[in-house]
């Protein structure tokens, strides 16, 4: 099965109904999007050196760059690496221009612009890594932490911060009337896949012919 | 000094660049400044720096809400604003902001309707009036009290006992001051006492009465007559054997970080000084101040701001890079030591009438030339510099003035810039920075000074002087 898996590399992304993704955002790799996310043009979701894996209710701006990157030291032709998977929860904000390259990512997180994140930060729930803050040490973010400053100071807030719902729904109704979106894909090549995959992993094979 | 904004992400700066071009001003303290930062008096004719002027108060505004306040009501409310609100966290202003809450009717108790709560709240750190536990109220503003300090009325009292104190000393030092110099004009206050350094903020205002008046009409706005007669007596403070002691896990237990105040959050509030980020209440914004500058000789104004907050033009501007030819470097060559260079300068004309101008290199001996580092060879000639026409752009069918030239001397000519070599010769060797200095001369026009009755009939045109100004450029290090 893992053969099949890297003969065929997953190319489509599996978008979930009620996610709403426009078709200006870069979505590269094995990456499934939750419902009631966002996704804005020129936004870039890239999963390299593995699958992501993005869950419900998100907003992803303009210009954010979520990628699963091979960590610099290593070459991606050299040695077999097995693929990381990038996880991100729910109820999460990724501002214009900020890049993740974080591996987990929980709930109710708020990533604000310009900021960056290394691939050893792991966001727990309710943090808010402020505008232009880079954080790349190796470390849990305990919950309801905020980074803010120039040398990224940080404090405990008492409260998560507020799900975006309000603008999530709003956004939900305004895009499709501007832009158009990606369609909703159900299936991949995961073991649980419908039908569909599996008549694509037996045409690969050879066991299918095209000819009626 | 300087600030850092709080977005900028990156390297801190390197050490801020040398002035290039400054000139030396000759006041009780010799500083030495770029032009861009002195000021110009015209009735002294002098240049000034902001070190030998005195700079006073012109009005009290609120940075963030622009509201000008009259200095008075400034004073009583320890120069904070009324309305806005600095976050105790990161020194950003707070802003207000609302939810809905669902609260009991005032007419049927059983139905909720949505209300309007207000909260503080940061844009910059995230933090919130809910964080210390602040209530949320019900009015958007004006709802927002500071804590009240324990100490106040101890506070206030020993205030009023100095102020008092200091009064009495004042008026006993001015009375022996008039008893000395009793055949004086009756002009009470020597220019010494205004500038003198007031005690314990009793206010300009009881300074410039005249002395020898009786007691009760010194008396300021604050107290009333009669009452500054009564002596105010204070407990003195008693020393405590016994102090709290520490608590019995201090050594123990483990630091919660993130609740430990920095230093900077502690000391911004002097009267509780908190350890803990539970503790931190909002204080009230501070107020910025216009000033206004003078020049201490002549007591003309040299720089006054407009009055309102919002506007950024001044009444009067006697800045010196609007009267004083400007010198600025447009390229330097590969200096090396002992051989000649050229330097290229230019020289800008600021005022409308045609100026002279004529360079001298500094003597030998010079007391003013201290610093620099090379010989230099100034072009002996008088460079002429046309007036600044502020339609030269827009007259295309103006001829350009032949001013004859020397190419030796001058490179090119641009309405009222002129560019002109010098020659430099590095005497130092090492890393140090090539320095040189000259003396500018050129005749300076006073439209300010009042004319004269003159008999000379038909003298209209105001007389020119002629200024000498001491330039020091900074030309960089030697070529590797």
């Amino acid at each position: 099965m893992t053969d099949l898996n890297k003969q065929i590399p997953p190319k489509s992304a599996k978008i979930a109904t009620g996610a709403v993704v426009c078709v200006e955002s870069e979505i590269r790799g094995d990456v499934s999007i939750g419902a009631r996310t966002v996704v804005h043009p020129k936004a870039r979701i890239i999963a390299e050196a593995g699958p992501i894996i993005i869950g419900e209710g998100n907003l992803i701006e303009e210009q954010a760059l979520i990628i699963n990157s091979y960590p610099e030291n290593i070459m991606p032709d050299t040695e077999e690496v097995e693929p990381v998977t990038m996880t991100i929860g729910t109820n999460n904000v990724f501002e214009v221009g900020c890049v993740s390259r974080a591996l987990n990512i929980g709930d109710n997180n708020v990533i604000e612009s310009k900021a960056d994140l290394g691939r050893n930060v792991s966001l727990t729930s309710g943090s808010i890594i402020g505008a232009g803050c880079h954080v790349n040490t190796s470390e849990v973010i305990a919950e309801n932490t905020v980074v803010y400053g120039a040398s990224g100071k940080r404090r405990v807030q008492s409260e998560k911060p507020q799900p975006q719902t309000l603008q999530l729904d709003f956004l939900m109704k305004i895009l499709p009337n501007y832009h158009h979106l990606k369609k909703a894909v159900k299936g991949g090549t995961t073991p649980h896949s419908g039908w569909a995959a599996v008549w694509v992993h037996n045409l690969a094979l050879g066991n299918v012919s095209l000819l009626p | 000094m300087e600030t850092l904004c709080p977005c900028w992400v990156g390297e801190h700066p390197a050490e801020p660049k040398p002035d290039r071009v400054i000139y030396l001003v000759r006041g009780e303290k010799k500083t030495r400044s770029p032009l861009s930062q002195l000021y110009f008096c015209r009735y002294c004719s002098e240049l000034r720096s902001l070190e030998c002027v005195s700079h006073e108060v012109d009005s009290h505004y609120c940075p963030s809400c622009l509201e000008n306040m009259p200095s008075a009501e400034a004073k009583l409310k320890k120069n904070r604003c009324a309305n806005c609100f600095d976050c105790p966290c990161c020194m950003h202003t707070l802003s207000t902001r609302a939810t809905n809450i669902p609260a009991p009717m005032p007419d049927d108790p059983t139905k909720t309707t949505m209300k309007k709560a207000y909260y503080l709240a940061c844009g910059f750190c995230r933090w919130t009036s809910r964080d210390v536990g602040m209530a949320d109220k019900s009015v958007a503003s004006g709802g927002w009290q500071e804590p009240e300090n324990p100490h106040t009325q101890r506070i206030n009292k020993l205030i009023e006992y100095y102020q008092q104190l200091a009064q009495r000393e004042r008026q006993e030092r001015d009375r022996k001051k008039m008893a000395r110099r009793r055949q004086c004009m009756p002009m009470a206050f020597s220019q010494h006492t205004i500038h003198v350094v007031e005690k314990y903020g009793l206010g300009t205002r009881l300074q410039r009465q005249r002395a020898g008046a009786p007691l009760s009409s010194l008396a300021g706005l604050t107290l009333k007559e009669g009452e500054d007669q009564k002596e105010i007596i204070i407990e003195p403070a008693q020393a405590l054997d016994e102090v709290e002691p520490l608590p019995e896990d201090c050594y123990t237990r483990p630091i919660n970080l993130p609740e430990v105040t920095t230093l900077r959050q502690r000391l911004l509030q002097p009267d509780f000084q908190p350890s803990g980020a539970s503790q931190l209440h909002p204080k009230h914004k501070h107020l910025l101040m216009k000033r206004s500058l003078r020049c201490r000789k002549c007591e003309h104004n040299l720089s006054k701001p407009e009055f309102n907050p919002t506007s950024i033009k001044f009444k009067i501007q006697l800045v010196a890079v609007s009267y004083i030819p400007e010198v600025r470097i447009m390229s330097i060559p590969n200096l090396r030591y002992m051989k000649e260079s050229q330097v290229l300068l230019t020289l800008t004309n600021p005022v409308e009438n045609l100026t002279h101008v004529t360079l001298v290199a500094c003597e030998e001996g010079d007391p003013e030339d201290v610093n620099s580092t090379a010989k230099v060879m100034v072009p002996t000639k008088e460079l002429v510099l046309a007036g600044k026409d502020a339609a030269a752009d827009y007259d295309e069918l103006a001829e350009p003035q032949d001013f004859q030239d020397d190419p030796d001397v001058v490179a090119f000519r641009k309405s009222n810039k002129i560019g002109f070599f010098i020659k430099v010769v590095p005497q130092k060797e090492g890393d140090t920075d090539v320095l040189v200095s000259f003396k500018i001369r050129h005749d300076f026009r006073n439209l300010a000074a009042p004319i004269r009755p003159n008999e000379e009939a038909g003298d209209a045109t105001t007389e020119a002087i002629w200024l000498t100004h001491h330039v020091e450029l900074s030309l960089g290090p030697l070529a590797p």
